[in-house]
């Protein structure tokens, strides 16, 4: 029985084609990936079906983690800055231009005000050191600087939505505070931010 | 590996031209693939495409007067009262009524006996058809987007239809009340509020557990 012969070729594959997808993956991913600054806590959003998308910009945020902690966020550097300066001259603290730089760039702030020139002068371990420690921003009737908070950030940027970023584990009454500071400031319209739900969840409602 | 391939010039070669001798371009283009792949594994793996949605609630202004508070009519209230553990406890009609309602305890799964959202979807099963209805032939390209959801606005706010009173205790987790205003998303329900727990509803909340 004659052999056949497997003819002898050099096993090498044209991969160009592959090569230019590879490429054209990465840059996509490159140009489309934003990356998300270091949030201070970490907040497990209960689940909904809503499927109403969060808009990119002009958003105020306001955090509340499982431990019932209020944290306050607003994206502009620009506005996050008159805010502060705001903020600054009713509680009568002055904070020097690197504080307000560095308060600018960051996000989530959850301290009181009488802390809040610690937590801007110190470096980026302690800060989050602080923000273990924090009791967050105080939301009660007698004292409410989320109040001040809200108020100076509509002023800085009236096209801001305001949306609430609740932990599922979080007590409602800390989410009724809010939602009740909220109403004091004539806000009646607001976002609650949840997680898309399983698809297998939602298909048999 | 990855190589580009070249053409050789073939047809040159009957012209007996003294040329510089050809090098090779084939260059080992492996490390940037190698590279290239390297990164793109990275980029997939740290992007994430799921942005965070959104519910959007709507409160009540408040009303400057209590007089204008609105009244809810004693057979479309349904209320639902949210305590620990994720129990519900739930009854129709009004409290401080002639007599007291019958409350019941439900549960937040969708196929237990004691579904909430077997009771919402229930007590608004006429406003749930219509919508789903409407939805249907959307679906279908009967009808346009803009007017299916005028609609929908309409039959939701039908002013016989269920409200649905959300009293969440102090026990009660976030999650518990997202839940819940989800269920209403869920059933069609137009007309519901968060509502502030009165004291004989605490009282009764003691005595259901």
């Amino acid at each position: 029985m004659p052999k056949i012969k497997v003819p002898k070729k050099a096993p090498s594959l044209d991969m160009t084609p592959m090569v230019d997808l590879a490429f054209l993956l990465v840059t996509f991913f490159m140009l489309t990936t934003k990356f998300r600054p270091e949030e201070p806590v970490l907040v497990d959003t209960p689940s909904s079906v809503s499927e109403i998308k969060l808009p990119d910009r002009d958003i105020m945020m306001i955090t509340v983690d499982a431990d019932g902690r209020i944290f306050y966020d607003v994206d502009g550097k620009q506005t996050r800055a008159t805010i502060l300066q705001k903020m600054a001259e009713h509680y009568k603290i002055a904070f020097t231009d690197k504080e307000v730089n560095k308060f600018s760039i960051l996000t989530s702030i959850g301290m009181p005000m009488e802390n809040l020139k610690n937590y801007l002068d110190a470096d980026d371990n302690s800060r989050k050191a602080m923000n273990k420690q924090t009791k967050g921003i105080p939301a009660d009737s007698l004292h409410n600087e989320l109040s001040d908070w809200i108020n100076f950030g509509r002023h800085a940027n009236s096209k801001y939505r305001i949306a609430i970023k609740g932990d599922g584990q979080a007590n409602y009454p800390v989410v009724k505070a809010v939602i009740k500071t909220l109403q004091d400031n004539k806000v009646n319209k607001f976002n609650l931010i949840t997680n898309l739900e399983a698809e297998t969840n939602a298909g048999t409602k | 590996m990855a190589e580009v391939q070249q053409k050789d010039g073939g047809g040159d070669k009957k012209h007996k031209k003294v040329r510089a001798k050809k090098s090779s371009t084939h260059i080992d283009m492996t490390p940037m693939v190698d590279l290239a792949f390297l990164l793109l594994t990275f980029f997939i793996m740290t992007t994430t495409f799921s942005k965070p949605k959104t519910m959007e609630i709507n409160m009540p202004v408040k009303p400057k007067y209590s007089t204008e508070q609105q009244k809810v009519k004693e057979s479309q209230a349904l209320t639902i009262l949210l305590t620990d553990k994720d129990k519900i406890v739930w009854y129709k009609g009004l409290m401080g009524g002639e007599k007291t309602p019958e409350t019941q305890v439900a549960d937040f799964s969708l196929t237990s006996a004691a579904s909430i959202h077997k009771v919402i979807l229930e007590s608004n099963r006429s406003i749930f058809d219509k919508v789903q209805m409407v939805k249907d032939s959307l679906g279908r390209g009967l009808l346009k987007e803009d007017d299916a959801k005028k609609h929908i606005g309409e039959i939701k706010g039908d002013k016989d239809g269920l409200v649905v009173l959300i009293k969440p205790s102090e026990k009660a987790k976030y999650k518990n009340v997202v839940d819940i205003l989800d269920e209403m998303n869920v059933c069609a329900v137009g007309r519901f509020a968060i509502v502030d727990i009165s004291d004989p509803e605490v009282e009764l909340l003691k005595t259901v557990q």
